[in-house]
């Protein structure tokens, strides 16, 4: 029954119509994915009414392979220009920039193709074949579990405190106090918005990614501090695009572990690709024996960003499919999609419209290939944009960051608030404080702070709920471990239970 | 000399004339170019939905293309603040008006300044009816078992909500002092987090929309126990409303859409008359039905009273709660 669905819905895709479909969608994610401002979902959103005309499968197909095509996408911006080009890159910017200034970025680039099409074929496979059993995981994580999640998420901060941990909790902390801003989900009461309504909904992510990453860049482009580092850049051309089977074989498990985390942040409603490059790169960094190299250009750094964003794809589409619960953003707006078409989302897509969601399945799968394919034709090209002088690339970031964060609710207000975030990142990076935490704070502050008050209303005010649930006891255990991890007393403890096995050992044999 | 007179007359009187006869000409044939559509929230939400239900049929009536901008923030204030402040009164731009959060929003907070007073309210299209749900598994077999276990355990069941201000808040709100009982309210962000936690058995009961959930119901996964309508709904024969068990309770989300005060008597007249030009089309109820909107058309000064009644129950609704939710 399942299996002749999968075929029904591969002899759907492989219609002329609909693998060009595939690839114009690819071709369009990647270039909305690369301009800063532009993102996957407004995309999407803005792609939605063209595709009225066409069949459903095939226009579903054109903006899932669209929303692929972005993931990877906002890495090329992430590595050339040290902006992200969606949030989804934000983590791709801690190691693909400082790559690209030792002259690798076609590398980087490289690498981040490679790692997206392994994490979005990995996550494919599983929308493919299992998601009827994960889409029920979406159903465990209420207010509770998603609690669990967002601490667990914010000890990545210390983590991305390089050098001074201090720094790095401060950093966060204004990201989890910038989360507040707006009206209080479970109140109703405006805090901290002065009587602007432009604030009532809080400040936007994007609108304050933008500013944090792109104004800072453009500044010091300005300032010429980067003239050095920018001629080794230009020479990068010549450097091989894609890694060596060595270096592949050295990433392949960060990439496999980072696809799996991406699936299982997209089937965890309210946790998209945004959340996933953070959680993909620390966990990265947690196994690796070269901790110190992160951060610094390590071509690992970028593949854990990139394989977990790509595979939040298929991952977010399993509990669309399975239940009719969007797992991000952008999986909203395509079952809006759906509605418009005709078809209810629902249970019953995998059943009653089968041929139309299994087409849409496959399409998700080849949009990997394409996304290889056109990938590797259009960076080389993309690389041509470090030629760009400064002088001319310094105004032209800043003009990209005002029509994209215009653009994004069509609010002058926003543009201003980018410019605020901008002045900002400029004064942290002159201070030496890092903007990573900051961003991680303001992700996941808001889920933070409405899943704790949503728990304790459940519970009737007993924390005792956080313990009773299973998921969420394992989630916070994890984070009390990692943040143990960084500091004295774990090593404390480690030292003091060898020392214990060490006697244990030494007691035994005398007895022996 | 006299032929410059002459020729600079002409040319004046020509321009007059030409500027009246294009004055009366826009009053008589409005619209006499492409209407905006301020909307409140993202593209492919509820209010989306909306607008490429309505469009293809209103363009059919009034020969005009409509061009939708999205101005999402402040659940709608934002879009409805220009709509009342900053546009031109003049019937080309309009706005798809929701409740009840169109009057909530300015209920609940004195920085939000508009107000239904300042619109010229064109036509409701949908009303989406109050129902709640419960999971598959919960113990609750019929809307008496809920409140009975409500009556025995006073503020212990926990019951979602789409969140503060939003529809089936104050619907809570409503059933609760209907019925005397007490509830431990919920709110998530959206219709979908509500009726999601409810499934996964994370809460009691959610109060959600019919349209919303019907999927999920007619899948089995969640069991509706009342509605919030005059009648029973024919997708649901078998769910009784909360009129049938004794509480006259109805309730639910409405969309239409509003002018700014003050647009010509012309403009007003020629848009309600192309609503009811696609009420009266046999094609849109079925369009309609395929998308599981609830049709509930109501023109002008009908759907201006209807807005009238709501606010005067939202605003007393909230002045007695009002202390619970409010600091500031």
């Amino acid at each position: 029954m399942i299996f002749d669905a999968i075929m029904t819905g591969f002899v759907g895709v492989m219609t002329p119509l609909n693998l060009i479909l595939v690839a114009a969608g690819t071709a369009i994610g990647l270039f909305v994915g690369a301009m800063p401002g532009l993102s996957a979902t407004m995309a999407i959103a803005l792609l939605l009414p063209l595709t009225f005309p066409l069949p459903t499968a095939s226009g579903l197909s054109l903006l899932a392979s669209l929303y692929m095509g972005a993931m990877y996408g906002g890495s090329i911006a992430a590595i050339l220009l040290r902006t992200p080009g969606t949030p989804a890159a934000a983590a791709t910017v801690l190691d693909g920039y400082p790559m690209a200034q030792k002259g690798l970025a076609g590398k980087a680039l490289g690498v981040s193709l490679v790692a997206s099409f392994i994490g979005g074929l990995i996550s494919s496979i599983a929308l493919l074949t299992v998601a009827p059993i994960l889409g029920q995981v979406a159903l465990q994580f209420g207010p509770v579990e998603l609690f669990a999640v967002a601490v667990l998420g914010l000890t990545i901060i210390a983590s991305l405190s390089r050098g001074s941990t201090i720094l790095g909790l401060l950093s966060g902390s204004i990201g989890v106090l910038l989360a507040m801003v707006g009206m209080d989900n479970i109140t109703g009461t405006p805090r901290f918005t002065f009587g602007n309504i432009n604030l009532f909904g809080g400040i936007s992510f994007i609108v304050a990614l933008i500013g944090l990453f792109s104004i800072p860049q453009a500044i010091r482009l300005i300032e010429n501090k980067a003239v050095a580092e920018r001629k080794t850049v230009v020479n990068s051309i010549t450097d091989k695009m894609l890694p060596t089977w060595l270096e592949f074989r050295s990433m392949l498990t960060t990439i496999i572990r980072s696809s799996f985390i991406g699936i299982f942040t997209g089937i965890i409603p309210g946790t998209g690709g945004d959340t996933a490059c953070w959680f993909g790169y620390n966990e990265a960094k947690r196994f690796s024996k070269e901790k110190d190299k992160f951060g610094t250009g390590h071509p690992e750094g970028v593949a854990a960003a990139e394989a977990a964003n790509n595979a939040v794809v298929g991952g977010s589409l399993i509990p669309t499919i399975s239940l009719g619960i969007p797992g991000s953003s952008s999986t909203a707006v395509l079952m809006g999609g759906l509605m418009v078409h005709g078809v209810m989302p629902g249970p019953t897509l995998m059943t009653e419209y089968a041929d139309i969601t299994y087409t849409l399945i496959w399409a998700v799968m080849l949009a990997n290939f394409a996304v290889l394919g056109v990938g590797l034709l259009l960076t080389r090209m993309s690389i041509h944009v470090t030629r760009i002088k400064d002088t001319i690339m310094a105004p032209l970031i800043i003009v990209l960051c005002v029509i994209g964060s215009f653009s994004i609710n069509n609010n002058i207000f926003d543009v201003v608030l980018m410019l605020g975030f901008g002045l900002l990142g400029y004064a942290m990076d002159r201070l030496k404080i890092p903007t990573a935490p900051l961003v991680v704070g303001l992700i996941l502050g808001n889920l933070f702070n409405s899943s704790l008050h949503q728990s304790l209303l459940i519970s009737h005010g007993s924390w005792m709920i956080f313990l009773t649930s299973p998921i969420s006891a394992v989630l916070l255990a994890v984070a009390l471990l990692s943040i143990l991890q960084d500091t004295p007393v774990f090593r404390w403890l480690i030292r003091a239970l060898k020392a214990a096995v060490g006697k244990g050992n030494k007691a035994s044999g005398a007895t022996e | 000399m006299g032929n410059t007179k002459k020729l600079a007359a002409l040319f004046l009187s020509t321009l007059a004339v030409g500027s009246m006869l294009l004055a009366s000409a826009g009053a008589a044939d409005f619209p006499s170019k492409s209407i905006t559509v301020l909307q409140g929230f993202k593209p492919g939400g509820g209010s989306d939905a909306l607008a490429q239900l309505t469009q293809p049929f209103l363009e059919k009536a009034i020969g005009q293309t409509f061009v939708n901008q999205y101005i999402p923030g402040a659940t709608g204030a934002i879009a409805w603040t220009q709509l009342t402040k900053q546009s031109k009164p003049d019937g080309y731009t309009i706005s798809i008006t929701n409740t009840p959060m169109l009057m909530t929003n300015y209920i609940m907070n004195k920085e939000i300044t508009y107000n239904i007073e300042e619109l010229t309210p064109i036509a409701n299209v949908v009303t989406d009816p109050g129902i709640i749900v419960v999971s598959k598994d919960s113990p609750f077999q019929t809307v008496q078992d809920f409140m009975a276990a409500a009556k025995e355990k006073p503020g212990q069941l926990t019951v979602g909500n789409s969140g503060v201000g939003g529809d089936d808040f104050f619907t809570t709100l409503i059933v609760e002092k209907a019925t005397g009982l007490k509830f431990q309210l919920v709110p998530f962000q959206g219709d979908g987090p509500s009726w999601q936690a409810a499934m996964g058995g994370k809460i009691d009961a959610s109060f959600n929309n019919l349209g919303i959930t019907f999927p999920q119901i007619k899948a089995g996964n969640l069991r509706a126990l009342a509605l919030f309508a005059d009648e029973r709904n024919p997708n649901i024969p078998d769910v009784p409303t909360l009129k049938e068990i004794g509480y006259d309770v109805q309730s639910g989300s409405s969309r239409g859409y509003s002018a700014p005060k003050g647009i010509p008597a012309e403009a007003r007249d020629a848009l309600i008359k192309a609503f009811q030009a696609m009420g009266t089309d046999p094609e849109f109820p079925k369009t309609a039905a395929e998308r599981a909107l609830t049709l509930d058309l109501k023109y002008g000064d009908d759907y201006a009273a209807y807005l009238k009644k709501q606010e005067a129950a939202f605003g007393q609704i909230w002045e007695e709660v009002k202390d619970q939710y409010k600091t500031n």
